[in-house]
């Protein structure tokens, strides 16, 4: 296991009811996106593949919400609000996490990009290869 | 002066803020307490103009922490945080999330960063009922 690229980061929302954990690479590679949800979020995304994130605690107590295509899963804590993950439109096969809510940035590079999610459809494909699980 | 209109992303609270001044000259605040950096939220308000908030029935989530003086006014139905509340000598104080409302006239501006941290009771009120403005709440009936 000493092998592996990926260190396990803990994140949650706010009050604590909801936790996570998630598999990063020492550098990661962020979005920011402008489309009309995640401008109201706050949302700053490191999108992984399925086996490196999982729900640690709360996830009884995560509301959803989509809209339009209702493809993207929007979670956020049903006390707090705080929304630390969900299931991205762009990747359905793994999760968003909201880098704003990792628990300690150390050891951490954010290269956070700009994602013109305001033109999804002509953009999406270029983020489809960071939920792929390894061959 | 324009009033400037906004909703959480689902659209079931509203709000309108009718400054004094324009859009351009109120305060663009960037808290970086705990609650606020989780979701990068800008705030704004204006002592001399109101802020009114409407909400479809069972919209608003009230979340409180720390001092347990403010209720958090949260979308239950998107999550969107849209403003905060405070009751202070009996009137309702309250600053709007301009990122949550996508206010119209804040864009490009730099906010200021604000830290709170270390403040009692006594001087937060003393603080927001300076800076906080006066606020409607109301919850909109069901229609027949």
């Amino acid at each position: 296991m000493s092998d592996s690229p990926f260190t396990w980061h803990t994140g949650g929302c706010h009050c604590g009811g909801v936790r996570f954990e998630v598999a990063l690479p020492p550098v990661v590679e962020a979005q920011s996106c402008n489309c009309s949800m995640c401008a109201k979020t706050g949302f700053v995304h490191i999108i992984v593949p399925e086996s490196r994130f999982r729900i640690t605690k709360g996830a009884e107590r995560l509301a959803e919400y989509t809209f339009n295509t209702r493809v993207a899963k929007h979670l956020f804590c049903a006390e707090c609000g705080i929304k630390g993950f969900y299931r991205p439109r762009s990747n359905p096969d793994g999760w968003s996490v909201n880098a704003r809510c990792l628990d300690s940035p150390e050891g951490l590079t954010l290269n956070i990009e700009a994602f013109d999610g305001q033109n999804w459809e002509a953009n999406a494909h270029g983020l489809s290869h960071l939920s792929q699980e390894p061959a | 002066m324009t009033s400037l209109a906004g909703h959480c992303h689902c659209g079931a609270i509203r709000v309108t803020l009718e400054p004094h001044i324009a859009a351009a000259d109120l305060p663009l605040r960037a808290c970086q307490c705990s609650f606020c950096r989780t979701r990068g939220a800008l705030t704004t308000s204006d002592p001399q103009g109101h802020l009114f908030i409407e909400a479809a029935p069972g919209a608003i989530n009230r979340y409180q922490f720390g001092l347990k003086i403010t209720d958090f006014l949260l979308c239950a139905e998107c999550g969107t945080y849209v403003a905060a509340v405070s009751e202070i000598e009996g009137a309702t104080l309250g600053v709007v999330n301009v990122l949550g409302t996508r206010l119209a006239g804040f864009e490009g501006r730099a906010p200021d960063p604000m830290n709170y941290d270390g403040e009692d009771v006594g001087q937060r009120l003393d603080r927001r009922q300076g800076r906080w403005m006066p606020t409607v709440v109301v919850e909109t009936s069901p229609s027949a």
